[in-house]
């Protein structure tokens, strides 16, 4: 019994050490330094996600970043952080693209890049792992 | 007659805020470099092999291998020249069956959308020039691939029959969003003219009958809520849209059309399946003219109810039961055929749907679908042009390859 036991732990080790992994590094909702709104409610940040809300609380433009569809911090964020699923966010923004109601959010290729877009833009909104994070990015807590 | 009228819309208001879209990044580009960021340019290209064993669908789809008669290509672009307004159109070439002209293209949506109140609360709007009808899930998008859960959407609703009718408005439509603690709540009005074309002519039986049909006001209304996110999406859409005949022949006078559809869709999304239904009832009325045949004054009656599940990703099967009634008072279509009209079975349709779409990346998606179909009730009547040489029980396989970018 005693091996079995042994072979059990040895086999959910590796598991339960990834998935605490990858629930530490929470995805972190980011923004432009000029950006004056400092929290925002999970409903809102879902509008503005989805492109449904074009402007940040206090009237300014704002300017959504994603990463690829496929990319595992864009499912991350999108899941735990709107709790909604990508494929439904696809089809949100092409919902909107293709009627004449609204547009679709300025795509990058990774997080570095999406670290220099936000930087860079001003109004702009995205998320980052906390080791992309750079003193020209503020963080916005979500409520 | 289809390309004239695309350039009519093309050279119409409307159009002016298609050109306006595209000269004004160039007239302010110097002026703001912040305006031209925001300007966007999509597009989509969708071709299709139809198949069928008896009976025509998007043109000659039982003579030898098919019909390559469904093409869809549409471009669009978009500018946000402050953050409360957006400029946005779309130009549209559709190829359903009938000869290469219909595929003209011509303006989908232009307009101009202003939003009066934005905020974490609400949001009020107007959007201002030809905009798509919010009609049930799928109508604003009914001609993007990727925004359809297979090639066709359920026919008994999304027909083409009177399409031109319900596709947009040349007018002004408001929409309000209110944010309430359990989801949101989308409210939408407009009022414009309908367009009405060649589809419509064919449907009211008029299409060699000497005259115009001219579109008069249309209104549309659609209330949804989004629950959780979108878990559930409930809708209720009501319009009223109205063309007129004007003869020019002696011997036939004017008559008014209306038709007057309500939609009562339902939605529940988890992460991998779908289950979508969606319940119709339309009136359809044409009046006024001294001929009693050319008059009806008709209920018709649509359902469907819709599975769909992902797996691996990016692969997605469907499985949907979609049913068709003409006329509430002859379901079965025995008393139509008692009357010489035409065939039982061209006054509804049962259709069976099996469907599989693979996205392979981001811009390009294969489909595949299968129909079995008992009843003629949506098959378009300028690929069956006597109704008395089709067969009740038919079936149909259709492919689809979409790009997009």
């Amino acid at each position: 019994m005693a091996w079995l036991r042994a072979a059990l732990l040895l086999w959910l080790l590796p598991l339960g050490g990834s998935h605490a992994v990858a629930e530490g590094q929470a995805v972190l909702l980011v923004a432009h330094a000029d950006v004056t709104t400092q929290r925002l409610t999970r409903d809102t940040t879902r509008a503005i996600f989805a492109m449904r809300q074009r402007t940040w609380p206090d009237g300014q433009a704002a300017r959504v970043f994603v990463l690829p569809n496929d990319n595992p911090v864009h499912e991350r964020f999108v899941k735990e952080r709107l709790a909604v699923y990508p494929h439904q966010l696809q089809l949100a923004w092409d919902r909107m693209v293709f009627s004449g109601t609204g547009q679709a959010p300025d795509r990058v290729r990774d997080q570095a890049e999406m670290r220099e877009r936000i930087a860079t833009t001003p109004g702009a909104m995205g998320y980052l792992e906390r080791e992309y994070l750079d003193e020209r990015i503020q963080v916005i807590s979500m409520d | 007659m289809s390309v004239s009228k695309s350039f009519r819309w093309i050279d119409g208001p409307a159009a002016l805020i298609f050109l306006a879209t595209l000269a004004l990044p160039a007239g302010q580009a110097s002026a703001e470099e912040g305006v031209l960021d925001t300007l966007q340019m999509h597009g989509f290209l969708s071709q299709a092999l139809v198949i069928t064993d008896d009976n025509n669908f998007f043109g000659p789809s039982s003579e030898g291998n098919g019909s390559l008669k469904y093409t869809e290509i549409g471009a669009n672009a978009s500018i946000r020249p402050h953050e409360n307004v957006l400029l946005a159109a779309q130009i549209l070439s559709r190829r359903a069956g009938g000869d290469g002209e219909d595929a003209a293209p011509s303006l989908d949506y232009g307009l101009i959308d202003y939003q009066m109140i934005s905020n974490q609360q609400r949001t009020l709007g107007i959007q201002v020039g030809r905009f798509k009808n919010p009609f049930g899930f799928y109508n604003q998008t009914r001609d993007v691939a990727f925004t359809r859960p297979s090639i066709l959407l359920p026919q008994s609703i999304y027909f083409d029959r009177t399409r031109s009718l319900g596709l947009s408005g040349d007018g002004l439509s408001l929409y309000y969003e209110e944010m309430v603690p359990s989801g949101t709540l989308r409210t939408q009005i407009g009022i414009g003219q309908a367009q009405a074309g060649d589809d419509l002519r064919r449907t009211m039986r008029l299409e060699d009958a000497p005259g115009d049909l001219e579109p008069r006001d249309s209104a549309i209304a659609q209330i949804k809520y989004e629950h959780d996110g979108g878990r559930i999406v409930a809708a209720l859409s009501a319009a009223t849209a109205k063309a007129k005949f004007e003869s020019h022949a002696p011997t036939l006078n004017d008559g008014d059309f209306e038709f007057v559809p309500w939609v009562l869709s339902l939605q529940y999304n988890a992460e991998h399946w779908s289950l979508t239904g969606e319940y119709a009832i339309r009136s359809s009325r044409l009046e006024g003219f001294d001929n009693p045949f050319l008059n009806f004054d008709v209920t018709g009656e649509s359902w469907y109810i819709q599975y769909a599940r992902r797996f691996n990703d990016n692969w997605q099967w469907l499985v949907r039961y979609d049913s068709l009634t003409s006329n509430r008072d002859d379901r079965d279509g025995q008393a139509f055929e008692a009357s010489g009209a035409g065939p039982a079975h061209s006054q509804f349709a049962d259709d069976i749907t099996l469907g599989l779409q693979w996205s392979v990346n981001p811009r390009l998606m294969l489909a595949a679908e299968y129909h079995h179909v008992d009843g003629t009730g949506w098959l378009p009547i300028q690929d069956n042009p006597a109704p008395s040489e089709t067969e009740r029980r038919w079936n149909m396989l259709l492919f689809q390859l979409s790009l997009r970018f």
